[in-house]
């Protein structure tokens, strides 16, 4: 992604006609799976074959390539075969080098984004989800306003705030603290339409109308109703929230001055500065490729974590899920 | 004598009423808001600027990757300071990381290292305006101790007649050569630019693939077209340039490298490129370059055996009576104004650029420290690692041609961005001379700079 | 757009229920306006607000931004952006559409599940983490393709980063890490396309590229569109890519490369931040434009 948008790019894109119930969805794809297979000849077949093939080595080469990269000495990536597996006794003193880095800078720029993703969730889920929810289920004053403002904001690209967000936070002198990056990421406004869709769609309103008949208060159908079915949504929200978080760049790079505030993403891009041959004027002691590899690699798995536990509701186009008609 | 100190930076002043938004929309979201000021700490004066509340704790100091060695070593010898080490790029190729993040300390009212090394020889002219660097020539360090540098070397550092750095080491170019190498083709080092080139034109017939020289890195200017003196960043005053990159002087060198790049016995690697470790890293014959490429290029990066590379004084043009030479950055420290220790800084800094137990012993450059560069010198020759003694460097010292300075803008970013694509690509580098100028001057006139062409 | 409240339940029970309703709405919603306007509006007012006035406050009508567009980078930054923007789009609508439909005519529901997730995983390297991977792949020297870059002509890292290459590499490292999300949400769609419409086309004897042409795409237009959309917005602000590649290159490539380099130059190196807001206000005309011409054409966003 070029930069931090706020709706990542598998935006679950909004749908034009209401769903009637969850229902129809697991009836649609029922009827998906038994859909008839056209008769296909060879040679399309062939060129089908091939196009994908190319394609997944487009994607999957680079990063074989990085988890290979980080087993090796600097001598083998330059000079042995680009695709070989080092050696445990490489990766181990990769490992050593890199953490040795400034005293474990590494691990503190992971536990930093940790951090920073994590308290950025809870907020978002805390503030999101109730917004959604209210937007999709209840009637108030300037509901119309707030949805459109939402829809606006979620389409226009944070990274272009970055210069006045610095400006204003720096007005109210949090620069340089955590909540300089936590408050603006826990800002989601693509979670709360996603949770808005999620209830207009999934939850009948009905179920919410006898609830308040049988004397629930409106936080109590919140509470008592409502939450319990948005088990689905809250983890997709906070999977989109978690990604966005951990992967931006630009905003922490303004935010948090101070090389022990760093999230590893940043960290790793400063990492790229004392590798010799990207930065000439460093000498002996610096970082080599394969530990710059590792960092990179360190940096990316919890994100790659994440993916294969959601690797169900991904593919599964449940992300896209209340967009089926 | 006590003062108000004034906030760090220069702060904006707001309408009233956003300013009451503001707070009125930090006090409503921000759950833990802490008060931070960063407005009226007491100052004293003293050492020629105002100095904030010392304080005990860790002195904070960034040095880029290779000086990381002279910090750890003042930690081993010096147990008892408490030392936060930070690793930055050193702002090499004009990064401008530096700048850039003591414009957001001056906002944030906190952060700044104490004591910082660049690379750059350009930080005090916009450190000064930053209000970032401490004068030191006003009582920090005594003028016994200035008064032992090189002749020149703390030019860069001085600013409206104050200084407010302190040179590292000397960057002077010199000629390196692999003696045995060249001993076995049968040449003999050249002494002008004329030899020069036709040693190139020989070496392209008789041993295709040597190298005479590399000009694939940002310094290739600095290396060939300060030595040859191309007035192309002429700092006249603290606000003027006078740039001009097609005279005679500049033409000619460019002409010369054009020639021995046409005929492959000139690289266009850059000599840090994996391109040239991995093909090109024993085909070096020749290489003009800057002191500190003993070290950091020929022992440490491309691994050259000891006993084969030695310095000889950069060629001239025919009939040229006073040698010069150009010179590759070599690296500045700073000290903060805004440091709270400021006692334990200017010991560290102190010993950095002076001591012989780094300077003299350990360092990978030339040192700025006229005392300490002899025991350098002498160090290097007892080392054994260089074929015959460095003395070319220590005549290379007084040579460096005056008329190129040290501007805002980076000469290496410009060039790096402007004609190095260009040798890439093939072009010859006198046909892009004119594009070169223009670049400078319009990096010149965006820095606020008065530019005679 | 329209967005007329559908009423739930009879009339009697909504009066009744308004009043509550309207006030628990309210504080439902209540953090997240509180954020919406701290982080959403207050900057876009705050940029507005600097983008007009000099470093005093005082009222500058249009100068910051005649001041940034006269600077000698303002207009090559334009156009570096522009080129990526229509490289990156192409590419995205191009490939992504055309990867969605194979992976849709797969006859094997596991292959194509796992192809679409062996896809999705470089988005986990967005960010940094993408460039530092490219600098590699894009290095002859280490590059485990470099046979493939030698054939092309490539032979050091320095032709590859060639300025006119630029938008190409970029292009190539955003689609490898945010192609595989929009090949999931497509491939989405597709599955959304009622049975009865790809039956009628079997019926009509329409083949595979015919009913692809025919029925899916046009069916998929609107998808299209706002991945476009999103894509553009995220493109144009630029920053991470070029700013690691200057590092990587020493300086060779990406320097003032967009503009949102631009925008962080002026703010932090400059110390003009009227003309970085000047800048920033001119990137938010553009995407908010864009989106605002979205969501009230598309009826994409109709939301009740």
């Amino acid at each position: 992604m070029p930069t931090e948008t706020p709706a990542g790019p598998a935006a679950a894109p909004p749908r034009t006609e209401r769903e009637p119930n969850a229902m129809s969805r697991a009836h649609h794809q029922a009827r998906q799976r038994r859909r008839p297979r056209a008769p296909r000849r060879l040679v399309p077949r062939l060129l089908t074959g091939s196009v994908l093939l190319v394609f997944t080595v487009f994607f999957v080469l680079p990063v074989l390539w990085l988890v290979l990269a980080a087993t090796k000495t600097d001598q083998q990536l330059v000079h042995g075969s680009p695709l070989s597996f080092g050696s445990w006794h490489a990766f181990r003193t990769n490992w050593d080098r890199l953490t040795a880095f400034q005293d474990n800078a590494v691990l503190q720029w992971l536990g930093n984004s940790t951090s920073y993703a994590l308290i950025s969730l809870v907020i978002t889920l805390c503030v999101a989800v109730p917004a959604g929810y209210a937007l999709a289920m209840t009637e108030f004053r300037g509901r119309h306003t707030l949805l459109v403002s939402t829809l606006v904001v979620m389409l226009m690209p944070t990274a272009t705030l970055v210069v006045p967000l610095f400006l204003e936070i720096n007005a109210v002198h949090l620069i340089g603290t955590m909540w300089s990056i936590i408050l603006p990421y826990s800002f989601y406004p693509f979670g709360v339409y996603l949770t808005y869709i999620y209830f207009s769609t999934a939850v009948p309103r009905d179920l919410l109308a006898a609830a308040r008949m049988d004397g629930c208060s409106e936080f109590g159908v919140f509470r008592h109703i409502a939450l319990p079915l948005a088990t689905p949504v809250i983890a997709l929200v906070g999977f989109f929230s978690f990604v966005a978080n951990w992967t931006n760049y630009f905003l922490p790079y303004v935010m948090l001055p101070e090389s022990d505030q760093m999230p590893v993403q940043v960290g790793v891009g400063s990492l790229l500065s004392n590798v010799p041959s990207f930065n000439p004027a460093v000498g002996t002691l610096a970082i080599e490729r394969p530990q710059l590899a590792l960092a990179t690699l360190l940096a990316i798995t919890p994100v790659l974590i994440v993916f294969l536990f959601a690797q169900r509701f991904l593919v599964s186009g449940m992300l896209a899920g209340a967009t089926k008609e | 004598m006590t003062v108000r100190k004034l906030s760090p930076s220069p702060r904006r002043t707001l309408g009233k009423r956003h300013t009451e938004l503001l707070a009125g929309c930090a006090a409503t979201v921000l759950l833990t808001v802490t008060a931070c000021g960063g407005g009226t700490a007491s100052t004293t004066t003293k050492d020629g600027f105002a100095q904030v509340p010392q304080k005990d704790g860790a002195l904070t100091v960034w040095v880029d990757a290779t000086r990381m060695e002279a910090a750890e070593q003042y930690q081993r010898l010096h147990p008892d300071v408490k030392l936060d080490i930070v690793s930055y790029d050193g702002d090499a190729n004009g990064s401008n990381y530096l700048q850039t993040k003591v414009q957001l300390f001056n906002r944030t009212g906190k952060g700044w290292p104490d004591v910082v090394f660049s690379s750059q020889n350009n930080e005090a002219s916009w450190a000064v305006d930053a209000d970032f660097a401490a004068p030191l020539d006003k009582g920090l360090i005594p003028e016994s101790t200035l008064g032992r540098f090189s002749k020149g070397a703390n030019d860069v550092c001085t600013v409206d007649g104050t200084l407010y750095c302190l040179r590292n080491d000397l960057s002077q170019a010199v000629l390196w050569y692999n003696a045995p190498l060249l001993k076995k083709f049968g040449y003999t080092v050249p002494t002008t630019w004329e030899e020069y080139r036709q040693l190139g034109e020989k070496v392209s017939e008789e041993h295709p693939g040597y190298l005479v020289g590399d000009a694939g890195d940002s310094f290739t200017p600095e290396i060939y077209l300060w030595a040859g003196k191309c007035g192309a960043n002429h700092i006249t005053g603290p606000k003027s340039v006078s740039v001009n990159t097609t005279s005679e002087a500049c033409t000619r060198m460019a002409g010369l490298l054009d020639v021995l790049i046409k005929n492959k016995s000139m690289s266009t690697s850059g000599v840090f490129s994996t391109d040239f470790g991995k093909n090109q890293a024993d085909k070096v014959l020749l290489m003009p370059g800057p002191a500190w490429y003993g070290g950091a290029v020929f022992k440490d990066t491309l691994k050259v055996p000891a006993k084969q590379i030695a310095a000889a004084p950069v060629p001239q043009w025919q009939g040229e009576n006073a040698p010069s030479t150009g010179n590759v950055g070599g690296g500045t420290w700073l000290l903060s104004r805004h440091s709270t220790h400021i006692k334990a800084a200017t010991e560290f800094l102190k010993w950095v650029t002076t001591d012989n137990a780094y300077q003299g012993e350990k360092a990978p450059g030339f040192p700025a420290y006229a005392p300490a560069s002899e025991a350098w010198l002498k160090g290097q020759a007892a080392s054994g690692y260089f074929a015959g003694d460095l003395s070319a460097l220590a005549a290379a010292s007084s040579q460096v041609w005056p008329e190129w300075g040290s501007g805002r803008f980076s000469q290496e970013a410009i060039w790096a961005a402007t004609v190095k694509p260009g040798i890439t690509q093939g072009k010859s580098i006198v046909s892009m001379l004119p594009a070169w100028q223009d670049s400078i001057v319009k990096y010149a006139r965006a820095n606020g700079y008065k530019v005679a062409q | 757009m329209t967005l007329t409240h559908s009423p739930a339940g009879s009339a009697a029970r909504r009066r009744r229920g308004a009043a509550r309703q309207s006030r628990a709405g309210t504080a439902f919603v209540a953090a997240y306006v509180l954020l919406l306007i701290a982080f959403g509006i207050l900057p876009t007012g705050y940029a507005v607000y600097f983008a007009f006035t000099d470093a005093g406050g005082t009222f500058t009508g249009f100068a910051n931004f005649i001041d940034t567009a006269q600077d000698f980078r303002f207009m090559d930054a334009v156009g570096h952006v522009a080129l990526y923007l229509l490289f990156w789009l192409v590419s995205l609508v191009v490939f992504v559409v055309a990867l969605a439909l194979l992976l849709h005519r797969l006859a094997s529901g596991a292959v194509s599940k796992s192809l679409r997730f062996l896809f999705y995983i470089p988005g986990a390297l967005a960010g940094a983490a993408s460039v530092l991977v490219w600098l590699f792949m894009l290095d002859p020297a280490v590059s485990p393709v470099s046979s493939l870059l030698g054939m092309l002509g490539f032979h050091t890292f320095g032709e590859v980063i060639a300025p006119g290459n630029l938008p190409l590499l970029f292009t190539i490292i955003a689609f490898w890490t945010g192609a595989g999300g929009w090949i999931v949400v497509i491939h989405g769609a597709l599955d959304n396309i009622p049975r009865d419409v790809m039956e009628a086309a079997r019926i009509d004897g329409a083949g595979a590229w015919q009913t692809a042409w025919r029925v899916q795409i046009p069916m998929l237009r609107k998808w299209i569109v706002y991945m476009v959309i999103l894509a553009f917005a995220g493109g144009a602000q630029l920053f991470v890519e070029p700013q690691l590649l200057s590092l990587a290159s020493v300086g060779v490539a990406g320097r003032d490369y967009s503009l949102n380099q631009l925008t962080y130059d002026f703010a932090f190196q400059m110390n003009n931040v009227n003309g970085a807001a000047a800048v920033s206000v001119e990137l938010l005309v553009v995407s908010v434009s864009a989106a605002a011409v979205f969501v009230a054409r598309s009826r994409f966003f109709d939301a009740d």
